[in-house]
């Protein structure tokens, strides 16, 4: 049997789609820009027929990874690499930990606690800038990759309201059904509700490395050494005859964090999946 | 009891407050105000420097020690800066001294990383940012008259180092090389008939390269056979290019040879003939002249033939050719006849003279030398450096004539000993002999000069934005609006320096 479809919702369908579809083409078309760009086959923006290249090739990438001589991109991916996984790890134990302290314990200070801490990450990073790189010269942590690990992480806990909202879904009651049992508090934890709660991990790793992977503040006030730059400070450092390589390093840069999501939104979508169905 | 506590708390975190401005100085800082021995002014070269100086730089070699030294990208990039550090730990490898690269940004913060121990002994400036770590006390002054450059290099050069400190002058720096604008064209792009209509003198140079009535008059043709084409094509809101116009008719940016910050002198003399020969410029290129395209894009575009000629620094000529070659090996040429084809294309020379009317289509006009804005790159070394004596036998031997010569060749550059322009001559000769003829003004070495280049950009970009309005919308119509822009622009810069002062 057909079915009747009026004009109007056809009308409201289409203009949706018209809607989302120039949307998408303002995020995606500088995209495609720069995409387009780093395969330039001149290097110069300058030499495009237009708005694109007229010729494509591969040059300005293998230039990317082989020249390494003033500009090591290699290294400052590494780096960059190194200080993402490493405030993602050390992050995002800080930040469950945290969330499920306030979301499952009640403890003196926890109103207040929380209340400072939702003030203080109202508060920009940037503010504190100065105080940091103080601090970090007395520790002797300027020019150390480590330092930025440990501000990055430290830093992360203070996000923790997401997380915690994620705890307080799942019910108290299965915490009281396994104390019942006579299971201690950290393997309720482990055992019942870090199992639960894969979708807010994965976020919550997600968020913890793309923020220093494309942060370029900190490490420009902390890392004085080119050998020890990270891909953000490295192509802001390029001479502004390099737009070839700066395009490729920008494209580049894309290419793990796009992996990442795509490897992890299976879990994150499945979680959510999983625990709607349970809840 | 609890608020008592609480006012308690606060007295405390004041008194803490208070004392912390108690501490020690930074070492640097400490090391220069030590320096103040009570010497008398000194201007002349053959005064004795204070004897502080000679206190720190006591000529005993530390042994066994590093020092970080930071150059420029290019000495790095071109590989110069690999053999000068290791012909240096090579002479100095029985004191155990060993130089290295900072390995860090060029365009550093001495005065941030400086006192926590991150910034590099030795370090490789313009004169006006050394003079900037000058006044902020970051940088030793040297003993130069016992260097063995010193009577190699021209006075002028010295003088951009010396700064007065409470009535005793030190020389912060040690001169490198002279940066000037250069005028690069292309040889090929010359009209076919130029030796027999474009040589008036007959020296085989073609008059556009001359002065700048020729290249006016070149740069109207070319664009007018063909409007993708132009001539001579610049920035021209870049202050540190455009100015120099201004001061081959008598203006000047201060007072006292760049020393007297009250006293602004854009539009002093006939300046304002200076704003016109740029204004008649514009009307020959396109509105990329407002803002910076064309200084970004003359590489190309100068590359691919759009553009005749353009001005920019000498070390810029390596840019300018790698371009060059790419697009001849595009053209299917290899890449040896692709280098051989663009160095015989590509001419870098010292600046066309200038009308003395200012009218770039006068005939049979009488010229003067351009004088153009310049810089004189060199050596100093921090003031928390803990090896001052190794840094000044690195600067000794970076300085001698063997590496001057070495640098001009894989550089490009001009040096600032006379023996070495001597011996690179060419365009390193030409610069060398423009900045001791006066033709070249140095950036002054005062902090004040970091005020002149928003109003002078504003001015610059005015008066090209001029070219391209309709006729009765035009603002610098005639020589006098012109000079009145020039000192509305002293004005601005007067005002920046002294209204929070």
């Amino acid at each position: 049997m057909r079915k009747n479809v009026s004009v109007g919702k056809i009308l409201d369908t289409t203009i949706t789609y018209l809607i989302l579809l120039a949307v998408a083409f303002v995020f995606f078309f500088p995209c495609l820009w720069l995409i387009l760009a780093s395969f330039s086959k001149s290097g110069s923006i300058y030499s495009f027929d237009g708005f694109f290249p007229s010729q494509y090739s591969t040059a300005s990438f293998v230039k990317l990874f082989t020249d390494t001589a003033m500009y090591n991109y290699p290294k400052w991916f590494m780096n960059t690499l190194l200080i993402a996984a490493g405030s993602c790890a050390l992050g995002t134990f800080l930040t469950i930990l945290t969330a499920y302290t306030m979301s499952r314990f009640n403890f003196r200070m926890r109103k207040p606690m929380m209340k400072t801490t939702m003030v203080l990450g109202m508060f920009p990073s940037f503010m504190g800038m100065t105080v940091v790189y103080l601090l970090m010269t007395q520790f002797g942590l300027i020019n150390h990759l480590g330092g930025l690990i440990l501000i990055y992480a430290s830093g992360a806990p203070m996000g923790y309201l997401t997380q915690k909202g994620f705890f307080d879904t799942i019910p108290r009651s299965i915490d009281e059904a396994a104390k019942i049992d006579g299971a201690t508090n950290f393997q309720i934890f482990t055992r019942i509700n870090l199992p639960l709660s894969k979708p807010i991990i994965v976020y919550t790793a997600l968020t913890s490395f793309t923020w220093p992977w494309s942060d370029f503040i900190l490490p420009k006030l902390l890392l004085k050494e080119k050998n020890l730059y990270t891909v953000a400070v490295g192509l802001m450092s390029l001479d502004e005859t390099e737009f070839a390589r700066f395009a490729a390093g920008s494209v580049f840069i894309a290419v793990p964090i796009v992996i990442l999501y795509f490897c992890l939104v299976k879990n994150m979508v499945n979680g959510i999946a999983e625990g709607a169905v349970k809840g | 009891m609890k608020k008592k506590s609480i006012a308690l708390g606060m007295a405390v975190c004041l008194c803490v407050g208070i004392f912390t401005g108690c501490g020690k100085d930074g070492e640097g800082a400490q090391t220069v105000q030590s320096e103040q021995g009570g010497q008398n002014g000194q201007d002349s070269r053959e005064t004795e420097q204070p004897s502080v100086v000679n206190t720190v730089f006591n000529g005993e070699l530390e042994r066994d020690v590093t020092i970080q030294v930071l150059e420029n990208d290019t000495a790095v990039s071109k590989g110069y800066f690999a053999e000068l550090i290791e012909a240096f730990n090579e002479k100095y490898a029985e004191y155990g001294i060993k130089a290295v690269d900072a390995n860090m940004d060029q365009y550093l913060d001495l005065a941030n990383d400086g006192p926590y121990g991150y910034g590099p002994d030795v370090l490789y400036q313009a004169n006006d940012i050394i003079m900037q770590y000058a006044e902020g006390k970051h940088i030793y002054p040297l003993p130069v008259e016992k260097m063995e450059c010193f009577a190699q290099v021209p006075e002028t050069a010295w003088a951009a180092y010396r700064i007065d400190l409470e009535g005793t002058v030190y020389t912060c720096g040690v001169p490198v090389n002279v940066q000037a604008p250069m005028l690069y064209y292309r040889k090929d792009l010359l009209p076919e008939d130029w030796e027999t209509a474009w040589d008036e003198n007959g020296n085989k140079i073609p008059d556009m390269a001359e002065n700048w009535n020729a290249m006016y008059a070149w740069s109207v043709r070319r664009h007018g056979e063909n409007s993708s084409q132009y001539g001579y094509m610049k920035s021209l809101f870049d202050v540190y290019f455009s100015s120099g116009f201004l001061f081959t008719y008598g203006g000047y940016i201060f007072g006292n040879n760049n020393t007297e910050p009250a006293d602004i002198g854009f539009s002093a003399g006939e300046a304002e003939k200076g704003a016109w020969v740029l204004s008649q410029l514009a009307s020959t290129m396109n509105e990329e002249c407002i803002d910076d395209s064309i200084t970004t894009n003359a590489y190309s575009k100068l590359a691919d033939g759009t553009y005749f000629a353009t001005i920019t620094t000498p070390d810029m000529y390596s840019t300018f050719l790698e371009e060059m070659i790419l697009v001849y090996e595009e053209e299917g040429l290899s890449k040896d006849e692709a280098r051989a084809k663009a160095e015989e294309n590509l001419v870098m020379t010292t600046l066309p003279a200038l009308p003395e009317s200012g009218d770039l289509t006068e005939e049979g006009a009488s010229f003067v030398d351009t004088k153009s804005m310049g810089g004189v790159n060199g050596y100093a070394i921090s003031a928390y450096t803990k090896h001052p004596n190794a840094c000044l036998a690195f600067v000794e031997f970076a300085t001698s004539y063997d590496m001057m010569v070495r640098r001009s060749e894989l550089l490009g550059i001009a040096p600032a000993r006379n023996d070495a322009a001597d011996t690179a001559g060419g365009t390193s000769q030409l610069l060398y002999n423009n900045l001791e003829a006066g033709n070249i003004v140095l950036m002054p070495s005062i902090k004040e000069v970091s005020q002149i280049w928003t109003p002078g950009e504003t001015f610059f970009i005015d008066l090209a934005k001029d070219a391209f309005r309709p006729e009765g919308e035009k603002k610098y119509t005639d020589l006098d609006a012109m000079k009145k822009g020039l000192e509305g622009v002293d004005q601005q810069i007067y005002d920046a320096i002294f209204t929070l002062k």
